[in-house]
């Protein structure tokens, strides 16, 4: 067999025909890993496949289903588009998959979007929409640009110049102040001067993960470029989505490595827990409750830095030069939990589901805005986990998480407390 | 493709709109390749077709609604419950109707009398879990921990630790079977009350219809519903550790623990499975094939083949391990009774102790099946035997024998003869061979290795379990039996007379031979009449 020149990029859904079609239907994309298989409840941590039971909607089905659309034999149809699409890119799959085999699952559902968007057929009209808003105002709201500041309140010292950038994002922006807040006011009391984009757009991340990836190139671009010009050596966000973005997705679209980016990216979580073993940030005021804590995907098995590859495929499936799989190893798994762990009167317990077992909340990557039925789902699902350990307080480090669990929990009535770690994290400070 | 449009809306009525579809895009997702086991071979080429359409019941009720539509409308339908048991397990023929049994997960636990009462849909390691919270455990097959607890039970169902607990008949209790016309089956007790305990009912036994050796791939029915034994564990904890994908259960290690031991010799190796089981101690006595170490070792496909590739035929020959978990069932000193007694035999054998770590990485709880897809991305197990120690590795050596010649396109394996352990306490050998190849190579060679292992069977006389389903009925019937091809399509007319339940099987390979021109140079013997009568 001839070798056959392939690479990373999603561009070209041909470069991940082999891992489509290598897929052996073990279904370890959905199954929580078998190791911490909890039991019979709570086994599944695929949200599409569990909110729609059809094959189709796992992974093992829609590497099927790649494989029909690469070779030209399923046309768009809008179940086609719903099976696509109705998925929050979790990473559950990829991370399962790649613990025993070496499949791209995460790069071949990216590139079936981008075949989407480039055959006409996606993204879905509400992504459609979110785009729209991005390139009139710059976030993904429609908000007036004008106001994305507005969250800066006079107890906040933001400095005109440091090492340290806090990217904002959308989100926290505008609909969630209190976690920009608590961010900017972990940063005043851990003592670490930090400064703003001058001129903050959206990071493009539902852009990205609906396949709009022209689009999300160049908001990339804009938003390295403006970091490189601000001379930070560090990016903070305080939002997964955004931080996977930074440390991931731009790299891969600007076709550079994460380390190569110019700057460090971190996540809130990252920072808060250094500061703490530093002794800088001092959690001294006690938070009595029960707390369980959410994994968020970008932050978890999302999260490991973006290496730039190309070569080839030849015997056996080997690929030359080596290729350093993304397992997913670089997850934020210990850093909250230490920060959690670390404040008084906080009883920690952990779910059946956690790391790279979670149950994604359903609401990332364009999922909330177009299947908001599966993000509700999905959310609703998680809160019965929360209930079986008896956690009063749910925390997570996402505010697209955070967002969804509380409409979920407002909607069923259930007295759960949802809150960004950074809040937990102010409270005790 | 499409079922006629009345049997459809009879279906629908059955589950309801939301759990039937037609669509293309769904029927795609339930397509068996072009990857898993046994894809990428010819059987998977020519024999699968994509369903017409896809059901998803709910309870035994609904199956039997749906196989009765079925047997109205004579529209083929295949059960199915995970999809992992590659081809054989999909639709065969134009206009099937799939029967995605996932959503029957029913889960129950008897934990006086250590049963767990389990629907289609419910896998193993979540049986195992429940099972270990209450102090007991299952086999998990070597099918793996993904794989439905009942497929894996009406087919194969065995793994290292069958050493104490062998075949796994005497493990099916009580049972629902949903025949091939729709009429339930109830088998064992559940046959003249509710109390599913024993598998033996009042008789006549017909849980033949279940299995026999290795199965029947679904042409006799979907079993809906099975009591399944517990048996009794260790109490400790097994407690999960690590981040995918270095992840593994810390073992307690005065209670459970494996050990590696290498022998001197095949000889050795095979005596001290067979002392190991006469001294009735040991929790799973294997040896496993060299190039498994070699994946458990690499964290990539291109390292397994940088470990694999320094081995030659030398090295392969001379390198005898055998690999025992001790468990403590009763109590820490029972297992220490254990490892003296084991001690005892390896040193008289010559054996030296090689250190292993105290975790397991597969077979108590996630038996990992998907790595053996990582090295060449096709793989599928070519026999399984059960006989003595002793001939289980006669029958490796002819198999690879047979295979060097074959190689390529099959992986270089330098001569390992597969897999083999003790089961039953040493009362019988476990032989499984397995093969591995690239499916976008040119695949013929495999296909003629497949059929070319029924004739070396058949020619050393050597028993075997891929027989009916699994290879040409009318190649093996003769030779075994003589009569059991036509006794199983006597059964076969006899319960299915439409022949809609998973057509063509048991005739399939057959099926597969006749319209695979590629197997015409290794076909020599006489298709049956039968064959064009059969949908195919």
């Amino acid at each position: 067999m001839p070798k056959k020149q392939v690479s990373l990029d999603v561009r070209q859904l041909d470069n991940f025909v082999y891992d489509m079609s290598r897929c052996i239907k073990c279904k370890g994309c959905y199954w929580v890993e078998h190791t911490y298989m909890p039991g019979v409840n709570f086994s599944t941590r695929c949200p599409s496949n569990t909110w729609n039971d059809f094959d189709s909607y796992g992974a093992f089905g829609k590497m099927r289903i790649g494989m029909a659309v690469a070779e030209g034999r399923l046309p768009w149809t809008p179940k086609l588009l719903e099976i696509i699409y109705a998925d929050p890119l979790c990473g559950a799959c990829d991370v399962g998959c790649k613990r025993n085999l070496d499949l791209e699952i995460e790069l071949s559902l990216e590139a079936l979007r981008v075949k989407a968007v480039k055959d006409g057929a996606g993204p879905m009209p509400a992504h459609k929409k979110v785009a729209e808003n991005i390139a009139k105002t710059h976030n993904q709201f429609g908000s007036p640009h004008q106001n994305r500041k507005k969250w800066v309140t006079g107890d906040i010292q933001v400095a005109a110049k440091a090492d340290a950038l806090y990217f904002v994002g959308c989100s926290a922006s505008y609909l969630n102040p209190e976690i920009a807040q608590a961010t900017a006011k972990t940063l005043n009391a851990s003592g670490t001067p930090f400064m703003l984009m001058p001129d903050e757009w959206c990071c493009g991340n539902t852009l990205y993960s609906v396949g709009m990836v022209d689009e999300a190139q160049a908001l990339a671009r804009r938003n390295v470029d403006a970091v490189k010009a601000t001379g930070a050596k560090t990016v903070i966000l305080s939002c997964a989505e955004g931080y996977r973005m930074w440390k991931t997705d731009y790299p891969k679209m600007l076709d550079v490595a994460t380390r190569d980016l110019g700057f460090q990216v971190m996540h809130l979580v990252e920072f808060a827990d250094a500061m703490v073993k530093k002794g800088t940030l001092k959690p001294t005021k006690p938070v009595n409750a029960r707390v369980a804590y959410h994994d968020s995907c970008s932050i978890g098995r999302l999260a490991d830095s973006w290496i730039p590859w190309k070569g080839e495929r030849g015997w056996m499936g080997t690929v030359s030069p080596p290729l350093k799989r993304r397992r997913g190893t670089e997850g934020l798994y210990a850093e909250p939990r230490n920060i959690l762990k670390a404040i008084p009167g906080l009883n920690f317990v952990e779910m059946p589901r956690t790391r790279e077992n979670a149950f994604c909340c359903g609401a990332g990557r364009g999922t909330k805005e177009a299947f908001p039925q599966l993000a509700s789902f999905s959310a609703k699902h998680r809160l019965d986990e929360v209930k079986s350990v008896g956690a009063e307080l749910l925390v997570s480090a996402c505010p697209w998480c955070k967002n969804n669990f509380a409409l979920a929990a407002k909607e069923t009535g259930n007295p759960v407390k949802v809150m960004d770690i950074s809040e937990l994290i102010l409270a005790s400070v | 493709m499409a079922i006629v449009k009345e049997a459809y809306k009879a279906l629908e009525a059955i589950v309801g709109s939301k759990y039937i579809s037609d669509d293309p895009a769904i029927c795609e997702g339930y397509r068996s390749g072009p990857g898993g086991y046994e894809s990428g071979l010819g059987y998977e080429r020519v024999m699968t077709k994509i369903p017409a359409a896809v059901t998803l019941p709910r309870n035994t009720e609904e199956v039997q609604r749906i196989v009765k539509v079925c047997n109205r409308y004579k529209v083929p339908y295949v059960p199915y419950s995970t999809g992992f048991y590659g081809p054989r397990s999909h639709c065969h023929v134009e206009n099937e109707l799939l029967v995605d049994l996932k959503r029957l997960n029913d889960f129950e636990i008897d934990e006086k009398h250590f049963y767990a009462v389990v629907g289609s849909g419910v896998i193993y390691s979540p049986l195992q879990e429940e099972a270990m919270k209450r102090g007991a455990y299952v086999i998990i097959g070597g099918g793996g921990a993904q794989a439905s607890v009942i497929a894996n039970l009406i087919g194969d169902g065995w793994s290292p630790l069958s050493h104490r607990i062998g075949l796994p008949h005497r493990r099916i209790l009580g049972t629902e079977v949903v025949l091939p016309d729709g009429e339930l089956l109830k088998l064992g007790t559940l046959a003249v009350g509710e109390d599913p305990f024993w598998g033996d009912g009042i008789g006549p036994d017909l849980r033949g219809l279940l299995r026999g050796y290795t199965g029947l791939r679904g042409c006799l029915g979907i079993v809906t519903k099975m009591a399944v034994k517990l048996l009794p564990f260790q109490p400790e904890r097994l407690v999960p550790t690590g981040i995918s994908p270095n992840t593994a259960l810390a073992l307690p290690e005065k209670r459970v623990k494996w050990v590696n031991y290498q022998m001197p010799s095949k000889e050795a190796q095979v005596k001290a499975m067979f002392e190991i089981g006469k001294a009735e101690v040991g929790g799973a006595v294997t040896k496993v094939p060299l190039f498994w170490r070699a994946i458990a070792k690499a964290e990539s496909k291109e390292e397994f083949w940088q470990i694999w590739g320094k081995e030659n035929a030398d090295t392969i020959k001379n390198f005898h391990i055998v690999r025992v978990l001790f468990i403590g069932f009763t109590s820490e000193e029972q297992m220490q009774y254990d490892e003296n007694v084991i001690g005892d035999i390896m040193k008289e054998l010559g054996a030296v102790t090689r250190p292993t770590k105290p975790s397991d990485e597969s077979w108590i709880k996630n038996a990992d099946s998907a790595g053996m897809w990582l090295m060449c991305g096709s793989y599928v197990s070519v026999d399984y035997v059960i006989e003595t120690l002793s001939q289980a590795v006669v029958h490796g050596e002819s198999y690879a024998d047979l295979k060097r010649k074959y190689t390529p396109p099959l992986m270089p394996d330098y001569g390992d003869p597969g897999w083999f352990q003790s089961f039953e306490l040493g009362h019988q050998g476990y032989s499984e061979f397995l093969i591995y190849w690239d499916q976008d190579e040119d695949t013929t060679g495999v296909d003629h290795f497949y059929l070319e292992t029924s004739k070396m069977n058949i020619k050393n006389r050597y028993y075997t379990s891929l027989l009916g389903p699994h290879q040409p009925l009318y190649l093996t019937g003769p030779k075994y039996g003589p009569n059991y091809h036509e006794w199983l399509l006597k059964i076969k007319d006899e319960f299915d007379p439409l022949w809609v339940c998973h057509p063509p099987v048991p005739l399939a390979h057959d099926a597969f031979v006749e319209k695979a021109d590629w197997m015409k140079p290794v076909k020599d013997w006489k298709s049956p009449e039968v064959l064009k009568k059969v949908p195919i």
